[in-house]
């Protein structure tokens, strides 16, 4: 986030990128370390190597679907259908490779297409209908998931090849697999955001659709990307985690919407648009799954674990929202 | 142009969707091979030919026969009263061991990587033992076998996962079993050729696919005129499980005599509905339920028969049976195990142990259970 102040920027980028979101990752940040530092020091299995590896790879499929959720709420939209695509990805994942007799890479292929082709057209009908995206997702949230009940007949697909469980259970370099893949992914998509037009056009839409759309941004093809993106990598998390599972079952994705929008929304991401970093989302990301595992590995029950999740959202936005509030003098 | 495509779209997959569940007659079976019951009232079956152990096994698990062990118990969903009672006769083997502590923990709901995540983080956090009852057989298998690796003792309880993945299952009743009494009470209780749907948890579930398989081979065989009209899911949620018991009701209208609960949530859900839609004594319930549940139903009359085993016991058990296991009694090729109250319990199916026969509660005896 540093590097945002050595570029030049115009004018709209620097509305958007108050002194405030600097403060609220942060601040999160601090937190975090405190909740690091502390749940380490009650349970000394915390913060091994071992154990912190192995939460990334159980991070990693909400994660790939966080980052672009990140670039759908700057633009002041959402995606609530992607637990659904995670859902129908895995099950024609499956069920090409089994029932149609493709070759699995080529499977991997067409589960990945289907993703994006689910995201393609909830953007599609949001940009060309006007249908909001919250009603369109929580459309599309029914209608994939049936399809993936109705496609795999609640039949479970197993017995992959062995080569196929590598990305989901296997280490490279001591790291595990998909671990890489959310790296790569966090990079990728941090380049876009703090250093594209692109990226500074999501914000532009974010703030203000209207004057986005009369100083020439190609609003509707931007909005089309970034939805068609958000099925993608859906997709790429089908994959992981049919890989790491080493099943495919229709019910797979259920609730993910809600874990990935918690994530991005902790990491300071304003849910009316035009705020919002990666950086806040993998800490967001980070906060959610390191307390989670700290608090049950500390011997709180899952119950409250949840209780204590849900705290920390609302009190993480209370703080996010009287920052802006004074900021705004209001 | 493009409107025209999405709607298009959209279009085809809503047809493909209608399609799809158009011919949904009946479903929820797995496909492996099913061995009904005889029809006449014996529960005698031939006995299954004795097969060689097929668990797993821990590596350099460390030495605690007789000493403290520490156990988790991780079922497939917490807070419901099914799992509270096999969470309460772990308590009481505990209690009556002395050297066992035992602590139950998982997802509020039963979701497959939840459940994965709970098992993991009590890896790291280190147990001796792992308790389980699995939400998918496969899926959860690596990493129990993960657990093995790294000389955690691993016993399933409920619902079963890959053998290879646990050491032993404490195996409540046999699938067959629990089939020929839900077909031979509904045929009792509605009549030989009326037609009758299905509640379940969700078409994935191991051990309701199973029974559904084998409800649908006996039925065939015993009580051929059995109209199987449709099989819908609930998952495990009790407003779910109301509201589909309910569509079928207004669906079916006349044709449906008889509902079947495969689930503690859906069996208490269906007869909710039944009563609400004042059809008690016209659409007969059985299903599988904890009795606490169904007391209302039973005394009222709506619901005349409940399956179950006695699932503290099963918890009960499963206790008795790591202990068992730590303490190197129970090994490979054991033929029985000694569970405190309950007496010996017989190996089957090379790494399983049998509870019992099911049991019915009636209005008779329903009094008499308290979880």
């Amino acid at each position: 986030m540093s590097a945002m102040s050595e570029i030049p920027l115009p004018q709209i980028a620097k509305r958007v990128m108050p002194w405030w979101l600097l403060r609220h990752e942060t601040m999160l940040a601090v937190i975090l370390l405190i909740a690091l530092i502390g749940l380490g020091a009650l349970n000394n299995r915390f913060l091994t190597l071992d154990n912190l590896l192995n939460q990334g790879r159980l991070t990693t499929e909400v994660g790939l679907i966080a980052l672009p959720m990140t670039f759908i709420i700057i633009t002041g939209g959402i995606d609530l259908s992607v637990g659904s695509i995670v859902g129908l990805c895995a099950i024609l994942l499956g069920y090409s490779w089994k029932t149609f007799g493709f070759p699995l890479p080529l499977a991997i292929c067409f589960s990945l297409s289907v993703g994006a082709a689910a995201g393609f057209v909830n953007g599609l009908v949001i940009t060309k209908v006007k249908v909001p995206p919250l009603i369109m997702t929580i459309a599309t949230l029914a209608l994939y998931r049936g399809l993936a009940e109705g496609i795999s007949q609640a039949r479970s697909v197993r017995g992959y090849p062995e080569w196929f469980y590598f990305i989901g259970q296997e280490n490279l370099f001591g790291v595990p697999a998909q671990l890489w893949l959310l790296l790569i992914a966090i990079v990728a998509t941090a380049i876009v955001l703090d250093r594209t037009t692109f990226g500074r056009t999501l914000y532009a839409i974010g703030n203000n659709e209207t004057a986005a759309r009369f100083s020439g941004l190609p609003v509707d093809r931007v909005k089309l990307i970034v939805y068609t993106l958000s099925g993608l990598m859906a997709g790429l998390s089908a994959c992981v985690l049919v890989s790491r599972v080493t099943t495919t079952r229709s019910d797979m994705g259920i609730g993910y919407e809600l874990d990935v929008i918690a994530a991005v929304v902790l990491g300071g991401t304003s849910i009316f648009g035009g705020v919002g970093t990666i950086w806040g989302t993998v800490v967001g990301l980070a906060m959610i799954q390191l307390l989670k595992n700290g608090l049950a590995l500390t011997g709180v029950k899952g119950d409250a674990t949840i209780v204590v999740i849900g705290t920390v959202l609302i009190l993480s936005t209370l703080v996010a929202s009287s920052l802006q509030r004074r900021r705004e003098g209001v | 142009m493009k409107l025209g495509l999405a709607a298009a779209f959209l279009g085809a997959t809503l047809l493909a969707g209608a399609a799809s569940a158009a011919d949904k007659r009946w479903d929820g079976a797995d496909d492996l091979p099913v061995n009904p019951l005889a029809c006449s009232a014996g529960e005698a079956s031939a006995a299954p030919a004795a097969k060689p152990y097929d668990g797993g096994k821990p590596t350099n698990a460390a030495d605690k026969a007789g000493k403290p062990i520490t156990l988790v118990d991780v079922p497939k969903l917490i807070g419901i009263g099914y799992f509270n009672a096999t969470s309460k006769g772990m308590q009481d083997a505990a209690k009556a061991l002395g050297n066992v502590t035992v602590k139950t923990d998982g997802p509020t709901e039963a979701k497959i990587d939840e459940q994965i995540k709970f098992i993991d983080n009590y890896i790291t956090s280190g147990v001796d033992g792992i308790l389980f009852a699995a939400n998918d057989p496969v899926a959860i298998a690596p990493v129990l076998k993960k657990a093995l690796s790294k000389g955690i003792h691993v016993v399933g309880y409920d619902a079963n996962s890959t053998p290879d993945a646990r050491e032993w299952f404490v195996n409540q009743a046999e699938f067959n079993g629990i089939a020929k009494s839900m077909v031979d009470s509904m045929a009792k209780e509605a009549g030989e050729d009326k037609g009758f749907a299905i509640v379940t948890s969700t078409f994935t579930t191991p051990n309701q696919a199973r029974w559904i398989a084998e409800m649908w081979a006996y039925a065939q065989k015993c009580h051929p005129k059995l109209k199987w009209l449709e099989t819908v899911e609930a998952q495990e949620d009790n407003n779910l499980s109301f509201n589909q018991a309910t569509t079928l009701i207004n669906k079916h209208g006349d044709k449906l005599a008889g509902l079947f609960g495969m689930t503690s949530v859906a069996t208490p859900a269906s007869a909710e509905a039944v009563t609400k839609a004042k059809l008690c004594g016209k659409v007969a319930v059985v299903g599988l339920a904890t009795p606490n549940a169904m007391k209302p139903y039973v005394n009222a009359d709506c619901v005349k028969s409940v399956v179950l085993w006695n699932p503290v016991d099963l918890g009960y058990a499963a206790t008795y049976v790591m202990r068992a296991v730590v303490d190197g009694s129970l090994k490979p090729g054991a033929t029985s195990v000694d569970a405190g109250k309950l007496g010996k319990l017989n190996v089957v199916n090379g790494s399983e142990i049998l509870l019992g026969s099911p049991f019915i509660f009636t209005k008779q005896n329903i009094k008499d259970f308290d979880f």
